[in-house]
C-alpha cells in the first residue's frame, strides 16, 4: 500500500507545483499592469504586488471624480509658456501633436516635482484604518523608504505609538465631515531611516522625523473604498526665511516664559524685549487662543517641534495682532563636545510670523494692557 | 539663507562642521522614545520568501505593535520573536497574504457581488482584468523615455494642491505681474485664472501687507540684510553671503503670510432693506501662507521680452516668485476640547483670586462696562449676594480640580446697577510644562436679560445662614468698625476671592498635616483640609477675645450648602455679612493692601464712630 501512498503523494506535489506556477504567472501579469519601474517591479514579493495593487485600485477611486478636471487640464499650460507668452494666452484647448504632448507630460512631471519642491513635504493618502494608500515618491527623501516599500501598508506601523491615538482621532470622520472636506492639521513622529548625512540607514536605526501633517478628507465615489485624508506632510522644523519686518525670533524657557526676544518685536507688539523677559506667553495671548497654544506647547514638550496655527498675541496698550509661532525645543547651551554624556537643558526657540497689522488698537482685552496695576 | 533648527546638508550653514549640533532627533530619543527601542530588520536582500529572514528577537512593548500582527509588514521591516516555531511564521505568512487577498477582493467591482468567497487565484486573475479596464481610460504607463510614477503627473498634481487647499501662482519680481496661477485658485479666492493672469499682484493684495509682499519679492539691495540664526544658539549672527546674490538666485527660499481678496459674490439688496444705505461691500480677505522660491532666467532663453517694456540692458534676468498659496483659516483646526463660542457668550480670565485679568470684547453689549473698568477687580463685587456661597465654593473646586465646573445661574451686576442672569463654565488652566497654574478660564453665558431685580448694596440677607445672628452686629461689620456697609461690602468680596487663594498656596506651601485635626469648612470630602490654622489665629479684630472655634467643629452646624459655610461661630453671629460666613474665620487675612485701604477708610469716613468701642491695638492684621 505505500507504494501507492507514494504514487498519491508524487501527483500531490506535481499539482501544488503547477498551482504554484501558475499562482507565480498571474502574479507576474498583475506586476506588470503595475506602473513600475522595471528595476523595482522584479524585486517585489507576491504581498508586495498586492498590496500596490491595491494602492493603485484605490488611488483610481479616489481620483474619480477628478475626471472632469483632467481632461481640461491636459491641455494646460506650462508656466514657462505663460512666462514667455505673458499677457497673450496661446490657446489652451488647441490640438497638439502628439510630440508636444509628451514634452508636455514631461514638463508636468518637472511641475509636480516643483510643487512638491515648494511645499517640502510629501503627499500621503491615508485611509480611516490607518493604511497609506498613496505616497509621492519623494518620501524617500524624508524617511529614507521608497514609496514602492511603504505604499500600502499601515501608518501605525511606521508612527510613534504615543502619537497612535492622536493619529486614530484624527482619521475618524462622519459621513458628513467626509463630504464637506474637513480639514486637519495635526503633528507627529514618524520613523525615518535616512542619517544626518542624508543617506539611507537600516530602519534598525531608524530616528523619528516629526511631521506636520494638513490636509482633508476626501469622498470616495466607489462604494467599495473607504474614504480617506489627503494629506501633506512636511518635516518640522521648517527652514525660515527671515526678512526683517514682520517676523520676530524668541526664546522661552521649557514653561514658554520668554527668556530671550528680538528687537523687532518692539515694532510689531511694542514691548521692549526686556519687558517681555519672564512672562508667560498664555498671559500675551488672547483668551480665545487658550487651547490653540496649549496644544502647541503639548507639541512641544512631546514632540520637541510644533507649529501654532494662527492665534492673537495682545499688544502692548490695546489691541492685538493675528501671528503664527513656529517652534522647536533646541539645547540652551552650545553641547560641549567634552562632556557629551551630560543632558543639555533645554529651551524653546520660535519664529514667530505677523499674519496681520494691529486690530482693535484701543481696545483693552488684559490686565496687562491697562494703566492701572493692581498690587498682588 | 535661511534659519534653519536643524542642520541640512545642502543649506548654508552658519556653522563649518557637520555636527550634529542641534540634533533634534538625538533629542528627541530619550524623552520620547523611553521603552520604544524597537528594533526591526530591513533587508535589501532578495524579497523572497519568509524563510530567507534572520530571526531576531525584538520587545514590543506596545500593544498597537502586538494587535497589529495581522498587519504583517512584508519582510521589509519585521518583527518576530527569536524563538518562534517556523510552523507559526508559515501561519503568519499565510494569513498575512488571505488578509491581503480578502481586501483585494473587496476593491474589485467583479468580485463583490459573489456571495461566497473566492479563491485566491480568481480574485487575482480577476485582478488582472480589473486592472487592464482602468488602465484602457488612464493615460499610459507607457515604458517611456522618462521615468514612469505611479500615478500621471497630472493626477499628482491635483492631489498635491487639493491636499494642500492650495494654489500655485508665479509672479514677476519686478512689478508683481501674475504670470501663471492654477487652476486651484478659483475654489480658494474665488476668481477665475483669466481673471488673475496679467494682472497685477498688489491688486489683490491686502494694503497693509503690501510693503511685505514687496520686500519678499524684492531682489534689490536696498532692502536689510537678511539675518541668520545659530542654530545652536538662537542668537543672530551676520551672514557672510553677499546679499543681493544670495536673493536672487534660483532656490532662495520665500515663506511668507499675506492677505489675499476674496472675491466675494455681491448680492443685490432691496432698495427698501436697505433703507437708502448704499450696499457695503467690506471687501473680504484671507490669509494665506505662501511658500516657495525664487527662480531667474536669463531674457535670452525666453522667446519675448519677460516683462515687455523693461530694458533689455538692464535687466538681463527675468527673476520670479514660484510659490503655492494655502489658505489659514483663523480658527485653528482641534479636534478635541476647542473653547466653542457662541454669540450671546463672552469669555474672561481671572487670575486665581477672581480678579479679572482678560475680559473679551462682547462683555461690553452684556453688561455694559468695557473691559479697562472690569480689568484688575475682583468678580465677586459683581456677583448677587445670593449667589456668593455657590460661587465660592465653584472657585474653591475649580482650583482644585482638572475638571471644568458648571456654575448654576447666577446674576451679575452691569454697568447699570441692574442684574444679567449668566451661567459659566469654568476650568482652571495649567502650564504644561509646570503644571501650575496660569489663570482661570470662564466661559459665560447670558441666560437672561432681565433687568427686573434691582441690584442690592446686599446689607440685608435673608439667608438663614447664621442661626446666632446677633442683632448688634447687624449694623457695624465686625472687622473693620464704623464703616458703611457699603465700601466695606466691596472690599469684603474682593477679599473673598483672595482668601479662597490664600487657601490653595498655603495648601500647597504646607500638606495638611493630619495632627492638627482640623477639618476644614472648606473642604470637600475628597480634598486633603487645607491649613487655615494659621489665619486663625491672626485672630479677629472685632474686638472680640479669640473664642476661635476649630472652623471643623462647627461643621456640624453647617449649611445645607455644605461644609463651606460653617465658620467660626463668632464671626458667624454677625448675618450682615454673609459674606464672612461665606469666608469663614479666616476674613481677616486680607491682604495687606487690603487691610491698609480699610483702615484708611476707616479713618476717613466714620470720625463719628471713632469714639466707639474701636481698639486697634486688638486688630491683629496680617501684615
Amino acid at each position: 500500500m505505500t507504494a501507492d501512498k507514494e504514487k498519491r503523494r508524487a501527483i500531490s506535489r506535481e499539482a501544488a507545483r503547477r498551482r504554484r506556477r501558475v499562482e507565480s504567472d498571474v502574479f507576474g501579469d498583475l506586476s506588470r499592469l503595475l506602473p513600475l519601474q522595471p528595476s523595482v517591479r522584479a524585486h517585489l514579493d507576491k504581498p508586495s504586488v498586492i498590496r500596490l495593487t491595491l494602492s493603485y485600485i484605490r488611488m483610481h477611486t479616489v481620483l474619480k471624480e477628478n475626471d472632469g478636471i483632467n481632461a481640461g487640464s491636459r491641455h494646460m499650460i506650462t508656466y514657462q509658456q505663460a512666462v514667455e507668452g505673458g499677457d497673450e494666452q496661446s490657446g489652451c484647448d488647441g490640438a497638439q501633436d502628439e510630440e508636444e504632448k509628451d514634452t508636455e507630460e514631461f514638463e508636468a512631471s518637472q511641475e509636480t516635482n516643483m510643487y512638491l519642491g515648494i511645499l517640502e513635504g510629501f503627499v500621503m493618502v491615508l485611509s480611516t484604518e490607518g493604511d497609506m494608500i498613496f505616497l509621492s515618491d519623494n518620501v524617500s527623501k524624508y524617511m529614507g523608504l521608497t514609496q514602492t516599500e511603504l505604499m500600502g501598508h499601515n501608518i501605525f506601523e511606521y508612527t510613534h505609538p504615543c502619537d497612535h491615538e492622536e493619529i486614530r482621532s484624527n482619521l475618524r470622520l462622519t459621513a458628513e465631515e467626509v463630504w464637506y472636506g474637513e480639514k486637519r492639521d495635526f503633528v507627529m513622529r514618524i520613523k525615518s531611516a535616512l542619517t544626518h548625512r542624508g543617506r539611507t540607514a537600516n530602519l534598525k536605526s531608524a530616528t523619528w522625523k516629526v511631521l506636520h501633517c494638513q490636509g482633508r478628507a476626501k469622498v470616495c465615489v466607489d462604494p467599495s473604498a473607504v474614504s480617506c485624508l489627503l494629506l501633506t506632510c512636511r518635516p518640522l522644523p521648517l527652514s525660515h526665511t527671515l526678512l526683517s519686518r514682520y517676523t520676530f525670533t524668541s526664546q522661552h524657557s521649557m514653561d514658554m516664559r520668554f527668556t530671550y526676544c528680538d528687537q523687532r518685536v518692539t515694532s510689531l507688539l511694542g514691548y521692549r524685549p526686556e519687558e517681555l523677559l519672564g512672562r508667560s506667553i498664555y498671559d500675551l495671548c488672547h483668551a480665545l487662543d487658550t487651547s490653540c497654544l496649549n496644544k502647541n506647547h503639548l507639541n512641544l514638550c512631546l514632540k520637541n517641534q510644533s507649529v501654532s496655527g494662527q492665534y492673537r498675541m495682545l499688544v502692548k496698550g490695546g489691541g492685538y495682532v493675528w501671528v503664527e509661532s513656529h517652534s522647536a525645543v533646541i539645547p540652551s547651551v552650545r553641547p560641549s563636545r567634552s562632556r557629551p554624556g551630560i543632558p543639555q537643558p533645554l529651551c524653546i526657540l520660535s519664529v514667530t510670523y505677523v499674519l496681520s497689522g494691529v486690530e482693535q488698537p484701543s481696545l483693552q482685552l488684559s490686565l496687562d494692557q491697562t494703566i492701572h496695576r493692581y498690587l498682588n | 539663507v535661511n534659519v534653519t533648527f536643524e542642520q541640512q546638508v545642502d543649506d548654508v550653514l552658519v556653522e563649518e562642521e557637520q555636527s550634529t549640533s542641534v540634533s533634534l532627533p538625538s533629542l528627541m530619543t530619550p524623552p520620547s522614545a523611553a521603552g520604544m527601542s524597537l528594533s526591526v530588520e530591513l533587508t535589501r536582500k532578495r524579497k523572497g520568501s519568509v524563510d530567507n529572514q534572520d530571526s531576531k528577537c525584538v520587545s514590543v512593548p506596545d500593544v498597537d505593535m502586538e494587535d497589529d500582527q495581522n498587519r504583517y509588514k512584508d519582510q521589509h521591516v519585521k518583527v518576530k520573536c527569536f524563538r518562534e516555531p517556523h510552523s507559526q511564521i508559515e501561519k503568519r505568512r499565510r494569513d498575512k497574504m488571505n488578509n491581503l487577498i480578502d481586501k483585494l477582493s473587496a476593491m474589485i467591482p467583479t468580485c463583490n457581488p459573489m456571495s461566497r468567497k473566492l479563491d485566491k487565484l480568481t480574485v487575482l486573475r480577476m485582478a488582472v482584468q480589473h486592472l487592464k479596464s482602468l488602465k484602457g481610460s488612464a493615460s499610459s504607463f507607457s515604458e517611456a523615455n522618462y521615468k514612469p510614477s505611479f500615478l500621471p503627473d497630472e493626477e499628482l498634481k491635483h492631489l498635491v494642491l487639493k491636499a494642500a487647499d492650495g494654489f500655485l501662482f508665479v509672479v514677476g519680481c519686478d512689478r508683481g505681474k501674475i504670470v501663471f496661477v492654477s487652476e486651484s485658485v478659483t475654489k480658494i479666492l474665488n476668481y477665475s485664472r483669466a481673471e488673475l493672469i496679467g494682472q497685477s499682484l498688489f491688486d489683490y493684495i491686502h494694503p497693509k501687507d503690501m510693503g511685505k509682499v514687496k520686500e519678499q519679492l524684492s531682489a534689490s539691495e536696498l532692502y536689510p540684510r537678511e539675518r541668520l540664526i545659530d542654530a545652536k544658539t538662537g542668537l543672530q549672527v551676520q551672514a557672510d553671503l553677499p546679499i543681493g546674490a544670495a536673493r536672487l538666485c534660483s532656490g532662495a527660499r520665500r515663506s511668507f503670510f499675506c492677505r489675499m481678496k476674496y472675491n466675494k459674490i455681491s448680492i443685490k439688496v432691496e432698495e427698501k432693506e436697505s433703507q437708502g444705505n448704499v450696499l457695503l461691500e467690506s471687501q473680504k480677505y484671507c490669509t494665506v501662507h505662501c511658500t516657495g522660491y525664487m527662480r531667474s532666467w536669463p531674457t535670452s532663453q525666453l522667446g519675448a521680452e519677460g516683462e515687455g517694456e523693461v530694458d533689455k540692458q538692464e535687466s538681463s534676468h527675468f527673476s520670479c516668485l514660484v510659490a503655492v498659496g494655502r489658505v489659514h483659516n483663523h480658527s485653528s483646526p482641534q479636534v478635541n476640547g476647542e473653547v466653542r463660542v457662541k454669540p450671546t457668550e463672552f469669555i474672561t480670565r481671572y487670575a486665581m483670586d477672581g480678579k479679572f485679568t482678560f475680559v473679551d470684547q462682547r462683555a461690553t453689549t452684556i453688561l455694559g462696562y468695557l473691559p479697562q473698568e472690569l480689568l484688575g477687580t475682583s468678580c465677586y463685587e459683581y456677583f448677587h449676594q445670593d449667589d456668593l456661597p455657590h460661587l465660592a465654593d465653584r472657585h474653591r473646586k475649580v482650583l482644585r480640580s482638572k475638571e471644568k465646573i458648571e456654575t448654576n445661574c447666577y446674576k451679575f451686576k452691569t454697568k447699570y446697577g441692574s442684574f444679567v442672569t449668566l451661567q459659566s463654565q469654568w476650568f482652571s488652566f495649567v502650564n504644561p510644562w509646570t503644571k501650575e497654574l496660569e489663570y482661570i478660564v470662564s466661559t459665560n453665558t447670558v441666560i437672561s436679560y432681565d433687568p427686573s431685580r434691582a441690584g442690592r448694596s446686599g446689607n440685608k440677607s435673608e439667608q438663614s445662614s447664621n442661626p446666632k445672628a446677633s442683632e448688634d452686629c447687624k449694623k457695624s461689620p465686625p472687622i473693620i468698625p464704623g464703616i458703611s456697609s457699603t465700601p466695606g461690602t466691596m472690599i469684603y468680596a474682593g477679599s473673598i476671592g483672595t482668601q479662597i487663594a490664600n487657601e490653595l498656596l498655603d495648601f500647597n506651601r504646607t500638606n495638611s498635616s493630619p495632627s492638627s485635626g482640623n477639618v476644614s469648612p472648606f473642604s470637600l470630602p475628597q480634598d486633603k483640609s487645607p491649613q487655615i490654622h494659621n489665619q486663625i489665629s491672626n485672630s479677629v479684630p472685632n474686638g472680640e477675645t479669640s473664642d476661635m472655634e476649630i472652623p471643623g467643629k462647627s461643621s456640624s452646624e453647617s449649611e445645607p450648602q455644605g461644609a463651606a459655610f460653617s465658620g467660626g461661630e463668632t464671626l458667624m453671629e454677625n448675618s450682615q455679612l454673609d459674606l464672612e460666613s461665606v469666608v469663614g474665620p479666616g476674613l481677616n487675612s486680607l491682604s495687606s493692601d487690603e487691610a491698609a485701604m480699610a483702615v484708611i477708610w476707616s479713618l476717613l469716613e466714620t470720625d463719628t464712630n471713632l469714639g466707639e468701642a474701636v481698639d486697634f491695638e486688638e486688630m491683629h492684621w496680617s501684615l
